[in-house]
């Protein structure tokens, strides 16, 4: 009796524990800027010009994997200063990408933009859903993309293989 | 919706089911009375959703305000939490009989873990470093091949699930001998494959090592309590 006593009253802690421990905060201080628009022709221009491997993460403040995956994509940034990380904000209104870049990838080395139409995707090979993450080797060669969350065993063979 | 892992937890589970089906044919699970199916079964969903919702909660990720993501298991599962909570689950579960129900389930549980590993031919993520070995071979797209590290570890961990039944068959292993040595299997593969693997530097390294030296702890100590008994 005492015993389920205490394993409801251990239950009902660790409950507690955990929505208070999960609770994501609001993002402290001024809001980042918001993503640069850009163009398909832009962006293959920066790749083509880019002298280092590059990674083309699309996300949008709306897209729930997106929120979850983006630890990862910040960890890798930082952990990979020798990659470029590029995020690509799509289909998105500004104020919530720079919310979400202020929750979410407020520690990642990466440059955002934004495509309010969402076609750049498409165009560099992709379909219409996020996240989408592209890896491209020096001067924009395009060696894979994933579709859908990436973990960390599929961002860490694409790093290594656009590295080589 | 990812059902290249619903595959790979498809073929954990029919691993899991045949080395059971075997072992029962064979009267090795002779003295356990639960039905080891379902005990194995509720143990990894318990597992899995424990690990899950600890990799949320790491991430910052609500797993009260997003339900729905805690079924995103592609996104990211803390193999520590998953681990634990998974045996915490099984020794609740068969908590009147652990030792027996223990070493029943051993085999089957290595041959699961092996048909995970080997599941990676269905997600397409069975390369590790770069190899120049005759069978090493290439993503596709790409010149460089590489050691098919998580089919090393799923060959492994199928061999020793298989020396394991035919030991309880024909040897006489002590009490938990079979349960520790699938624990130093398990942990120890994983251990001696992370080297050939390609990861961004978050490995439980020192958990595996922890398994290893908790495998060889239940081994002396189901040695240990048989010299007693005698």
């Amino acid at each position: 009796m005492r015993s389920t006593l205490l394993i409801r009253y251990l239950v009902a802690a660790a409950s507690v524990a955990l929505v208070a421990s999960a609770c994501t905060s609001a993002p402290a201080g001024p809001l980042p800027p918001a993503p640069e628009p850009t163009s398909t022709e832009a962006l293959v221009a920066q790749l083509e010009a880019s002298t280092v491997p590059v990674v083309v993460n699309v996300w949008a403040s709306w897209c729930h994997p997106c929120r979850t995956e983006a630890s990862l994509i910040a960890s890798a940034s930082t952990a990979r200063p020798e990659v470029r990380f590029i995020g690509l904000n799509v289909r998105d209104d500004p104020n919530a990408a720079r919310e979400f870049i202020a929750t979410y990838l407020s520690e990642a080395q990466m440059d955002h933009y934004s495509d309010r139409s969402g076609r750049i995707p498409i165009d560099l090979g992709a379909t219409n859903g996020v996240p989408v993450t592209f890896f491209y080797r020096p001067h924009g060669e395009l060696a894979s993309l994933h579709f859908g969350i990436i973990d960390e065993p599929a961002l860490a063979i694409g790093l290594d293989e656009i590295s080589r | 919706m990812e059902f290249s892992l619903l595959a790979a937890a498809a073929i954990s589970g029919a691993a899991f089911w045949l080395v059971l089906r075997w072992e029962a044919k064979r009267g090795n699970a002779a003295g356990c009375a639960l039905d080891l199916w379902d005990t194995g079964l509720m143990s990894a969903i318990v597992g899995l959703a424990a690990g899950r919702i600890a990799a949320m909660v790491l991430v910052g990720v609500n797993p009260v305000t997003n339900p729905g993501q805690v079924i995103l298991i592609r996104s990211g599962v803390s193999t520590e939490v998953a681990v634990l909570g998974g045996l915490a689950a099984f020794a609740w579960l068969a908590r009147a009989d652990l030792v027996n129900a223990a070493d029943a389930i051993a085999p089957a549980g290595l041959a699961a873990l092996a048909g995970w590993h080997g599941g990676c031919v269905a997600t397409s993520s069975c390369l590790g470093t770069g190899s120049t070995l005759p069978w090493a071979y290439a993503l596709s797209g790409s010149v460089v091949t590489r050691h098919p590290v998580e089919l090393y570890a799923a060959i492994t961990m199928a061999a020793s699930a298989a020396a394991l039944a035919l030991w309880k068959q024909h040897g006489r292993p002590w009490p938990l001998a079979v349960t520790g040595t699938a624990l130093v299997v398990a942990a120890g593969t994983r251990l001696a494959t992370e080297p050939m693997r390609v990861s961004l530097g978050s490995a439980p390294i020192t958990f595996y090592a922890i398994g290893v030296i908790a495998g060889i702890f239940v081994l002396g100590f189901g040695w240990a309590r048989l010299r007693s008994a005698e």
